[in-house]
């Protein structure tokens, strides 16, 4: 396999003490969808920086083909391809005239894909961008982000603040652009739904450190939740104790604790360990193991 | 056939598909010999990435179902691995205990659910009814 893009032990931190990241290492191979999840501030978008040679790593690598984005820019760039989250397109420029710019600086601009795109997303040339909608405006910069023909797609929170209509029409064309052009996709998203359609694998950032990297459907599969009655255990060290527990927090009279293994592995070590009987385990959607994982406790004195 | 995904199901996504498939394939709703879509047409259509669809198209040729011919397309099987009468007895009994202890703990009786199965028949042999749609 060969990797596209390399994270190795990245750290960086915006107040002295305080690193956001803190060791951050993972590959993405060629062809892969990587998903980057974790709450916010938990240092996303300063990783996708990174990448794209806008922020130095106080110590660790970063690799784009084997190359520094930060010494080798235009070489790096010309084989990604970008959408920010808060894109910052020339409010007064035309849509023409931001595309005419963009073809200019990447000989291998694809027209075809343009003005098919720009049909799909009904783009008016003529506007100015400040005048574009939100959803418009992001659309404008995927179309320029694409159509050169990126080897890699980094698409940092690409539907935050669009409506469900335009979230699923940037989703759709991503797999229109995985399907014809087999690009590697790092995208970060608190969509998990999303995450969920465009599969592939799961980065998980927490306290600066990678807290899990999976594929999808394994996380899905081998990961489960156990609800264990609060009288059954003193504290949660004592269910993280259990092997193959990530965490445990308590909800309400609960305490809800996530496990590598499936319900009927987890159950049974439940019992063994701690000889909890009828201990229901349960798979879960991404979006509940999201909030299992990183959630804060739920306590019912809190109330 | 049309295939419905739910992104929140306590399925994933190719596990989603490949129950919808076998149930098609169990309830004569996609006959032997019949075409699949593509990889690429049913990842379009269901906004989902491309290899999720590969997965699912790859479990079901493992197990039998589905046949992949290089250059024309995926295939139901002409003669889909058929389990063994008997032998499956045992388990569809099993599973018809827990499903009745199930319903009578929701204090439901024999011909509710015996219309919850006619209805289940319903769905696998004609598709799945679209009663949602029309809130």
């Amino acid at each position: 396999m060969n990797a596209v893009l390399v994270f190795q032990e990245i750290e960086r931190s915006f107040k002295r003490g305080k690193p956001v990241l803190n060791g951050v290492s993972f590959a993405v191979q060629q062809g892969e969808v990587t998903g980057l999840l974790g709450r916010n501030g938990a240092g996303k978008t300063t990783l996708i920086r990174i990448a794209m040679g806008m922020l130095f790593p106080h110590s660790g690598r970063v690799r784009v083909f084997g190359l520094s984005p930060t010494e080798d820019p235009v070489a790096v760039k010309r084989r990604v391809g970008y959408v920010a989250e808060d894109q910052v397109l020339p409010p007064a420029s035309t849509l023409a005239e931001l595309i005419a710019l963009h073809r200019y600086l990447f000989p291998q601009w694809d027209e075809g894909l343009e003005r098919q795109l720009a049909d799909r997303f009904a783009l008016d040339r003529n506007a100015r961008i400040r005048d574009l909608s939100k959803g418009q405006a992001r659309q404008a910069a995927l179309l320029c982000a694409v159509c050169h023909r990126p080897e890699l797609l980094i698409l940092d929170e690409p539907a935050g603040g669009l409506d469900p209509a335009a979230r699923r029409e940037f989703l759709e064309t991503s797999i229109q652009l995985l399907n014809r052009e087999g690009a590697a996709i790092l995208f970060s998203s608190h969509h998990m739904n999303d995450v969920e359609r465009l599969g592939g694998r799961v980065v998980l950032l927490d306290g600066g450190k990678v807290r899990l990297d999976r594929d999808l459907d394994a996380l899905r599969e081998e990961h489960c939740v156990a609800m264990v009655p609060r009288a059954a255990v003193t504290d949660a060290e004592v269910l993280e104790g259990v092997a193959g527990c990530l965490r445990a927090r308590p909800v309400f009279d609960e305490w809800h604790a996530v496990f590598q293994g499936t319900p009927e592995m987890v159950g049974a070590r439940l019992h063994q360990a701690l000889g909890l009987e009828q201990i229901r385990c349960v798979r879960v959607p991404l979006e509940e193991l999201f909030v299992e994982l990183l959630g804060s406790e739920r306590l019912v004195e809190a109330r | 056939m049309q295939l419905i995904i739910h992104p929140a199901d306590e399925l994933p996504i190719y596990r989603q598909i490949m129950r919808q498939i076998t149930e098609a394939i169990a309830g004569g709703r996609l006959k032997p010999g019949e075409k699949l879509p593509s990889h690429r047409d049913l990842s379009e259509e269901l906004v989902i990435a491309p290899l999720t669809v590969k997965k699912a198209y790859d479990e079901l040729e493992a197990l039998g179902y589905i046949e992949t011919q290089r250059g024309r397309g995926t295939f139901v099987c002409e003669r889909p691995p058929r389990q063994d009468r008997a032998q499956q007895l045992a388990p569809v009994r099993e599973t018809a205990r827990k499903l009745l202890a199930q319903a009578y703990l929701a204090g439901m009786r024999l011909p509710e659910v015996v219309e919850v199965l006619r209805q289940a028949d319903r769905e696998i042999t004609a598709g799945p009814a679209k009663q949602k749609e029309h809130v």
